[in-house]
């Protein structure tokens, strides 16, 4: 039988996903030092260590049965899958921020002009948001220190995740809404779910553990 | 401007075009056998009329005609047959079994690796219902994937009226309210076990429902799979559905099919015009489902003709991806057909004169009547050959 392909998230879900599949019962020793490699075999599994918001995709096309990553990510891919575990671990929100010294400036431009400008690299759940809630915006999508696009006037506000708040204080913005809550969650490609039993048996270890 | 096709749509150069035909012309060649009758339907209809039997789950393209009239290219087949049976056909022409292969089209955000065109092979069996003919549509689907050529393959099946039954009694005897109906449907719909988790979290909800709602996902494996569902739900007083998959179990097994068959409950996540039965195939290699179908008792009816169908059907393109991944690509396959490409008895105009003309087109046809594939050929005077 051909070893479980898993993907495991680097950065900051890396260290409680590898903790997890050990409790589950894997053999994760090869996973402590990985150096630069992307790929590490074990008994009976191969590990592929993505990017958190890639592993959707690997999930998804079948580059792997099944993998970890946040909540985020997901909701962001948007990709057909079997989400199967809320991990629990790695939590974070989406917040939707403001220079703390521009408090009520982007109330009033929107009034003025009609439509608010966001600065984001979530795009899918930024739009999202906004349309649940009614405001019309246009939404710029960034790839990272955002903070600065309303720093700069360039935007009125950003729509970011944060776990502690800390980097938003430093730079001295303020949340001025919740869009969503994160955690980790365990999800399977649609065809490893239903033909091969090993996806779903990891799957309820795994759940067993983040009890 | 370069020579480029659309994103999402290409061509079909000759050997993967006789590879096609060779899938296609077999599994036509069984469904007649099963009696299964050709029809097409045009490519374009009219959005509001397909709307009519709810909502499409796809993006279809839409266009505007001359008319002003908004149209779409089809998304999918079961539709656009089902407003032509209703249309066209009187009750006394049921049964009818028919089948299909056609192009369909979806709109797919790009850099998602996504075809927007691609070609569906299918039957659909209208005008009767029950087990056997549940089980006709699921043996007819097993045997066309097994005349592609494919091996290993799964097809998942269970029923839809088991997860209504148990949220109308939820909502009518259990506390639910039409919201948490409509969450529990779409999280199934989404594959997503961690909302169904969290909605079944509901304290408004009686508890058992909560439970049954929670376990239901899970309930997979063969036969035992059916009684370990009714055992979740029937104390509830629910269980919709659950005699038919039985029966339709049953059937499959004395055919040597449930193999090849699995149950499984957390298929229910395609169209949602499904009123019973569903199914989708696997294949190990490909991530994607091959193909899938059920049971659509009340669409006809919402093109003003009621009658109980069932059918399935699976997309070419990703069963020849399949059939890659496991090795059996298309040269073999076309091998029995005859001729290749190019191949054949070559039949030569000597001169470019009338006369060498008519004497080479006169072999070619002897040569034939015979059987053997002949291509004519031009030299040019020299005696090179063209």
């Amino acid at each position: 039988m051909r070893p479980l392909k898993v993907a495991v998230p680097k950065g900051a879900l890396f260290e409680e996903s590898v903790a997890r599949l050990a409790a589950a019962g894997l053999d994760v020793a090869g996973l402590a030092d990985p150096g630069r490699q992307l790929t590490v075999s074990a008994e009976g599994v191969e590990y592929f260590i993505v990017r958190p918001t890639d592993a959707p995709i690997f999930v998804s096309y079948g580059g792997v049965d099944c993998g970890i990553c946040g909540r985020d990510s997901l909701e962001e891919a948007a990709l057909e899958l079997v989400e199967l575990v809320d991990l629990g671990f790695g939590s974070c929100r989406f917040v939707v921020a403001e220079p703390a010294s521009a408090c009520g400036v982007a109330e009033d431009s929107y009034r003025r002009l009609g439509v608010l400008r966001v600065a984001t690299k979530y795009p899918r759940i930024a739009s999202l948001y906004y349309d649940s809630i009614g405001v019309q915006v246009e939404i710029v999508k960034m790839h990272g220190n955002i903070e600065l696009a309303p720093l700069c006037g360039m935007a009125d506000r950003i729509v970011d995740i944060t776990a502690t708040g800390a980097t938003l204080r430093e730079n001295n913005l303020v949340i001025v809404d919740e869009v969503l809550s994160s955690t980790a969650r365990f999800v399977g490609n649609s065809a490893s779910v239903r033909t091969d039993p090993r996806v779903r048996e990891l799957a309820n270890c795994l759940a067993a553990s983040a009890v | 401007m370069l020579p480029i096709t659309p994103r999402g749509f290409k061509d079909v150069l000759p050997q993967e075009a006789r590879w096609r035909e060779d899938i296609t012309s077999r599994v036509r060649a069984l469904l007649d056998l099963w009696g299964y009758a050709p029809i097409e339907t045009p490519t374009l209809e009219v959005l509001e009329v397909l709307e009519q039997a709810g909502s499409m789950s796809s993006m279809p393209f839409r266009l505007f005609d001359t008319d002003n009239q908004l149209l779409v290219l089809r998304p999918d087949v079961t539709l656009p047959l089902a407003r032509l049976v209703a249309a066209r056909l009187s009750p006394e022409d049921l049964p009818l079994r028919l089948r299909y292969v056609q192009r369909v089209f979806r709109e797919e955000e790009s850099l998602r690796a996504q075809a927007r065109e691609f070609t569906q092979v299918g039957v659909e069996l209208i005008g009767i219902a029950g087990p056997w003919a549940d089980a006709e549509v699921v043996q007819l689907f097993i045997e066309a994937l097994d005349t592609c050529g494919l091996r290993g393959f799964t097809v998942s099946l269970c029923t839809v009226a088991v997860l209504n039954d148990l949220l109308d009694a939820a909502v009518a005897k259990g506390g639910a309210d039409e919201s948490w109906r409509r969450e529990v449907l779409a999280a199934f719909h989404a594959s997503n076990l961690v909302r169904v988790e969290r909605l079944a979290d509901d304290p408004r909800v009686n508890e058992r429902f909560r439970l049954a709602v929670r376990k239901l996902f899970a309930v997979n494996g063969g036969r035992e799979a059916i009684e370990s569902c009714r055992a979740l739900v029937g104390p509830l007083g629910c269980g919709d559905g659950l005699d038919a998959l039985e029966a339709t179990w049953q059937l499959l097994e004395a055919l040597g099919s449930s193999e090849r068959a699995r149950i499984d409950f957390s298929v229910m996540c395609s169209f949602d015009y499904y009123t019973g039965l569903v199914f989708e195939a696997y294949a190990p290699g490909s991530g994607s489902a091959l193909g899938s179908g059920g049971r659509y008792d009340r669409t006809l009816a919402a093109f003003g003709h009621d009658a109980p169908a069932a059918g399935c059907a699976f997309c070419l393109e990703t069963v020849m991806h399949a059939l890659d991944a496991q090795g059996s690509a298309g040269a073999d396959a076309s091998a029995g057909a005859g001729a290749g490409a190019g191949t054949g008895t070559a039949v030569s105009m000597a001169e470019p004169t009338a006369a060498a003309a008519l004497e080479a087109f006169a072999a070619a046809a002897a040569l034939r009547a015979t059987g053997t594939t002949a291509q004519l050929t031009h030299t040019t005077p020299k005696g090179e050959v063209l």
